[in-house]
């Protein structure tokens, strides 16, 4: 069977527009649909993702313009990991979400389902595309969905929050635009292949202009310091299974975005300092800012932070190894802090109390939710043997063949930053006093499934990685491989 | 008409001038307002500038002097190269929708910050910090 | 099936059980994990005929197997396990969170059981990663204040030390091209004179582990605070892992005696003398059975540092036989304690006393194990001390390390005393009347710990043979030992097992007389019995002989307790903790702000993008 990665976004659209009309005809439409598309989505991912490992790079080419006149999708072993892993934590992520707030009326919850798989359709968008401006369109999709779902619950914070965020990504659409436009003037063409071919001749004064605008725009969406004022608050405003969903994809798409960008277009020397600098610098900043945070999700959210900003200095390091690492810790930022968001969003329905203080004793209310946040929590921290300490091993092996010993020191520091808020979390978990005993909420069926889903596959990873290695090894040498991603696309008009 | 096109030919540099300044004008006061009103509405609509003058960018940019609009209609089947360049109007077209719903979208936030805290200034709207 | 994996698989699947049963039935909880490590102990005996175990995991070759030096710590381990197991069942009884203490328990048996058995780095430190942090979750099983404080500030110390290992082990990896620490150590990674902040990197960790000063200051709380059960196995093994692992660091040196590591080593046997000093005259004045028994061991294990780092066979042998004695009386010692908490609620040496009449065994244990860390014959600890103090002696020209030694062995008989009197002799108290006897698998183990001190020091050939072959691994050649019987450089014979039983014979007589007279009708007076002399007592004076117990020696050394390390660690968290949260104000929460932050770090990036980006 062939299929087309069209249907990544046509189907989460189609049933966008759909579902209002089928909630007409079925009441839980809205519930159930976009599971079924997800569902889809990580079918044709794997579908896809198989034939491209047998058969190399699939050149989609949208409505019979060849490119560079037409638009077209690129599904390579590295987008075709990234698209997989999206549409996989889309779907897990509607899984756990899938009772959520059934008892708001006013068909509110229909909003939040649409937005939450537009913003995931989206996000696959951004990354399986191989033309600039369509490149721009995905992220502003992401952009609009997110804004709406971080300002979901309609109190005051959310509305700031959400303000905040559509104020830093107006601004990152801006200068997205004028980057394309730069670029666009010089190369004459916005199809990512033939910008990347046509790069060298480019001038270095407008070529480096456009970069720094480039690095700006996507900065901010790859929450950079020091463009992430927004990423707090969204985070800590929007829904959990949202919150869970920025993590898990909205943010790897922000990564991939920058790093596409700049691996694939850019010839320039400099960005790779760039990256380990402003990606520790970020890492820093955030486990700083998370130490003494007071509320849990807000915690969280500069963690994800911090992790970003490891990715960011594995891209940096920029051998394959350190690509390898950072697709690796992509793979499992996604998987831990979105079961971190999952099961912390449970101790906060139970305590009703959004500051840590609402941590204390949870154990006994809900033993299983904690004993899976504690195993994501020394996941994410990079203790053995879970897959967090894989990923943070091979990034270390990968700057000491750099000879980076003072980068490896300060990753491990800030990793023992990051490791005091995380134990002090589980500590009060387990041992601190509860305040008040109420009836618990326990978790429901399809949400237990999704977390024991994501806490099994860090204990596998973490046992066995050869499991995964094998496809991030390719996904990371297609990233690099960048002739052999010209070539295909631009040979085959 | 043509007098319209010489007089276009005759001043074309200023033209040219005015409308890139024009651009860059509207950018740099939609920057003003964005960094240095504090009115949440002020805001929103230096963020509408910004945008508009990133079109007019977008625009001048296509643009051809006494170019045709690029459509191959009667009497223009051999114009191709005096056609402006067709892709950064669609491009404008595209991101003048974006923009459009991101306004809406920040305008109604607005209202419901106002209606939460009383008030539009942006520096006493900070409940959310460190 | 390998004994290795299936040490580690009943050990792995002990814990899962344990930690699920829980919720069904307590009281099979400390069964289950008793007998599970009790299988995983009866592969002790096929471990000898066990080929190394090869695979490949995420890219990285690993390599599993024993070898003699190996299996001399597996066997501290396990064994010392088991009966800590054993003793876990009634000393646990009653408590919360059965599963979730033997669960972690179990995790942390495999952890030091891997670190051990590893001859490849990444799994060594994986394990020794799966040992820390399982031990971090019993350390603060007690109570939560003490995951703000105490049990963070041991995992931020092990964190420390794990990841100067980590960042070593990954340039070993870089420099050396392989994991496989055999052929690292051949290729001289520890050798000083390529790379070394890699060997000051691994000996740091290692150091950590061991509780060498300054970075001790997790060990006082993290002993005391922890389940005695667990504290036994927590001093008596793990630190040993610090020791195993200085021992690897230091082979080098011990092959090669470049000039370089004998800086290095130096440095160490000062460390391990201060630690020893300082740590015995700390000990002096606590008030707690258990933080005094905390003090004790790590000064313990500077006496095995120092006997490490001589780097004669003499000095090794002591540090080896050390290690097994520290870990056998400690071990006992902790349980004591924990008997004595079990039984009279508390190990606070101001509110009991006189428990000797209601725990006689106990009592015997604890005296046995007193002896054996005083070091005073026929015990295991004497043959300790006395090689150390002829490595230090004969072998080394340190001989200001000697009075070091020397004194803090001295001062030892002090708190080893304060401990026996305060808990078991003097007048009985009223709190404690109802006191029984701990019950019988609580015992058991104890009274096997004694009764191998009594009989390693009759026979410290039983120890000497081992670590002999042992030492072999390590570049020691021809080790010489006997098996009843210490020998000196100066041809001097001493026969262990007449003085041995002499000194029985004395036991055996001082017993019969104290049974003899403890027929006679006999009134015991509390310490609050005092109408007599025409006084009474009044609420909250405490009378018991512990108060003030060392009063002139607490003023004379008070000097030295004012500086504590202690307080500068935490002044140094609290000044991080500080700043930290001012920093953190850079994010004002004001959108504008943030769009600044935005339009000014464009505006810096142009400025200088051409110097940034070429």
């Amino acid at each position: 069977m062939v299929i087309s990665p069209v249907h990544y976004i046509v189907a989460p659209l189609l049933a966008a527009f759909a579902i209002p009309l089928l909630s007409k005809i079925y009441k839980d439409a809205a519930r159930v649909v976009p599971g079924i598309v997800l569902f889809y989505n990580v079918i044709i991912s794997f579908v896809l993702m198989k034939q491209v490992l047998k058969q190399g790079m699939i050149n989609e080419v949208i409505a019979g313009w060849q490119p560079p006149w037409g638009i077209n999708l690129v599904l390579t072993p590295f987008t075709g990991f990234l698209a997989a892993m999206i549409s996989v934590m889309g779907f897990i992520i509607w899984l756990y979400g899938f009772r959520f707030k059934r008892t708001l009326k006013g068909g509110v919850v229909k909003y939040y389902e649409i937005l939450q798989m537009m913003m995931i359709a989206g996000s696959i968008g951004v990354i399986i595309t191989g033309d600039l401006f369509n490149m721009f369109v995905f992220i502003e999709i992401v952009g609009i969905t997110a804004y709406s779902l971080t300002a979901f619950y309609r109190d005051r914070n959310g509305a700031e929050a959400g303000f905040k965020y559509l104020l830093l990504g107006s601004l990152a659409s801006t200068f997205l635009l004028l980057a394309i436009l730069l670029i666009y003037t010089q190369t004459g063409t916005l199809n990512m292949a033939q910008i990347a071919e046509r790069m060298p001749e480019v001038s270095s004064g407008i070529k480096i202009t456009a970069l720094v605008f480039f690095l700006i725009a996507l900065g901010i969406e790859a929450e950079m310091f020091p463009l992430n004022g927004w990423a707090p608050d969204a985070y800590e405003q929007a829904p959990s299974p949202t919150s869970a969903t920025f993590a898990a994809v909205v943010s790897i798409a922000g990564v991939y975005a920058l790093v596409r960008i700049l691996f694939t277009l850019f010839d320039v020397a400099g960005v790779h300092q760039y990256l380990i600098v402003m990606g520790f610098v970020t890492m820093l900043v955030a486990e700083i800012a998370a130490v003494s945070q007071k509320n849990l999700k807000r915690m969280l959210a500069y963690s994800s932070i911090g992790q970003v900003g490891l990715v960011l200095i594995a891209f940096g390091v920029g051998s394959p190894l350190a690509v390898f690492g950072a697709l690796f810790l992509m793979l499992n930022h996604a998987v831990i802090k979105s079961l971190l968001f999952m099961t912390g969003s449970y101790f906060i329905y139970n305590s009703g109390e959004k500051r840590l203080e609402g941590l204390n004793g949870m154990h006994k209310r809900l033993p299983y939710v904690s004993a899976l946040f504690s195993l994501a929590a020394f996941a994410i921290i990079g203790f053995p043997p879970f897959s967090g300490f894989w990923s943070k091993f091979y990034i270390l092996i990968a700057a000491s063949d750099q000879k980076m010993i003072f980068l490896i020191i300060g990753i491990l520091l800030v990793t023992i930053i990051e490791l005091v808020y995380y134990l002090r979390s589980v500590g009060r978990i387990y041992f601190a006093k509860e305040e008040m005993q109420d009836i618990a909420h326990k978790p429901s069926v399809n949400a237990l499934i999704a977390m024991s889903f994501l806490a099994l596959f860090i204990i596998i990873i973490g046992i066995y990685p050869d499991i995964i290695t094998g496809y991030i090894n390719q996904a990371a040498a297609a990233l690099l491989d960048k002739t052999h991603y010209v070539q295909q696309i631009l040979g085959s008009k | 008409m043509n007098e319209f096109n010489e007089l276009f030919i005759k001043y074309k540099d200023l033209i040219t001038l005015a409308v890139y300044g024009t651009a860059i004008m509207l950018i740099i006061i939609g920057l003003y307002a964005v960094l240095l009103k504090k009115h949440l509405v002020k805001i929103v609509i230096g963020l509408s500038i910004i945008d508009a003058g990133v079109h007019l960018l977008f625009v001048a940019v296509g643009y051809i002097q006494t170019g045709t609009a690029p459509i191959f209609s009667p009497g223009y089947e051999n114009a191709a190269d005096k056609m402006v360049d067709p892709v950064p109007q669609a491009l404008v077209l595209t991101a003048i929708v974006i923009g459009f719903a991101v306004t809406a979208l920040a305008l109604s936030l607005v209202i419901r910050l106002y209606k939460h805290h009383h008030t539009a200034n942006i520096e006493q709207i900070k409940s959310l910090k460190w | 099936m390998n004994p290795i994996i299936s040490i580690l698989l009943i050990l792995f699947a002990g814990s899962v059980l344990a930690f699920g049963i829980d919720s069904i039935n307590r009281k099979w909880t400390g069964w289950i994990a008793f007998i599970s490590m009790l299988l995983a102990a009866l592969n002790l005996f096929y471990l000898a005929q066990t080929s190394d175990l090869v695979f490949s995991l995420g890219g990285v070759s690993l390599k599993w197997g024993f070898s003699s030096l190996r299996l001399y710590f597996v066997y501290i381990i396990l064994i010392l396990s088991l009966l800590s197991f054993l003793y876990s069942i009634d000393y646990m009884k009653g408590k919360a969170r059965l599963g979730y203490f033997y669960g972690a328990f179990l995790l942390t048996v495999l952890g030091m059981f891997g670190v051990v058995i590893s001859k490849d780095f990444v799994s060594f430190f994986i394990f020794w990663e799966i040992m820390t942090w399982s031990s971090f979750l019993l350390i603060i099983y007690n109570a939560y204040y003490k995951v703000k404080t105490q049990g963070l500030k041991y995992m931020i110390f092990s964190a420390i030390g794990a990841y100067a290992m980590l960042t070593a082990i990954v340039f070993i990896y870089h420099y050396y091209g392989t994991f496989d620490i055999a052929v690292a150590i051949k290729g001289g990674v520890f050798s000083f004179e390529n790379h070394i902040f890699i060997p000051l990197f691994f000996a740091l960790g290692f150091a950590i582990k061991a509780a060498i000063m300054p970075f001790h200051i997790w060990a006082p709380s993290a002993y005391a605070d922890s389940p005695m059960s667990f504290t036994a196995v927590f001093s008596g093994a793990m630190s040993k892992m610090g020791v195993f692992g200085l021992l690897l660091v230091l082979a080098t040196y011990y092959a090669l005696h470049n000039p370089d590591a004998y800086v290095f080593s130096q440095i160490l046997a000062w460390l391990g003398g201060i630690t020893a000093a300082m740590a015995t005259i700390y000990a002096l004045i606590q008030t707690d059975a258990k933080r005094l028994l905390a003090y004790s061991s790590i000064s313990q294990l500077g006496y095995i540092v120092v006997a490490l780092s001589t780097g004669t066979k003499l000095g090794v042998m002591a540090a080896l036989y050390l290690a097994v004695l520290h870990a056998v009386f400690k071990g006992a010692l902790f349980m004591v304690a924990g008997a004595v908490e079990k039984q009279a609620g508390t190990t606070d040496m101001t509110k009991i006393s006189g428990l000797i009449r209601k725990m006689p065994w106990t009592f015997f244990v604890a005296l046995v194990s007193v002896i054996a860390l005083t070091g005073i014959p026929p015990v295991g600890g004497f043959v300790g001390k006395w090689l150390l103090y002829e490595a230090l002696i004969t072998e080394s020209n340190n001989y200001f390390l000697v009075i070091v030694i020397f004194f803090s062995s001295t001062a030892a008989f002090l708190y080893a005393y304060r401990f026996l009197f305060g808990l078991f002799l003097g007048q009985e108290e009223k709190e404690t009347e109802n006191v029984k006897e701990a019950p019988i698998k609580m015992l058991i183990p104890m009274l096997i710990l004694a009764i191998v001190a009594i009989v390693t020091g009759i026979m410290p050939g039983l120890i000497f043979k081992p670590a002999a072959v042992a030492m072999q691994e390590i570049g020691f050649e021809n080790v010489n030992w006997q098996m009843t019987a210490l020998s000196n450089v100066w041809g001097n014979q001493t026969d262990l097992s007449i003085i041995g039983m002499f000194i029985a014979a004395v036991f055996v007589l001082i017993f019969t007389f104290l049974t003899f007279k403890g027929k006679k009708n006999t009134r015991f007076v509390g310490t609050k019995d005092i109408s007599s002399s025409g006084e009474l007592w009044q609420e909250g004076e405490n009378w018991t002989f512990q108060q003030d117990f060392y009063k002139p020696f607490e003023r004379a050394a008070a000097p030295l307790y004012k500086y504590k390390m202690n307080k500068i660690w935490e002044d140094l968290g609290n000044a991080l903790e500080a700043f930290f949260n001012f920093f953190r104000r850079i994010y004002t929460g004001n959108g504008q702000t943030y769009a600044l932050y935005v339009i000014g770090f464009l505006a810096l990036l142009l400025l200088f993008k051409d110097y940034i980006f070429k």
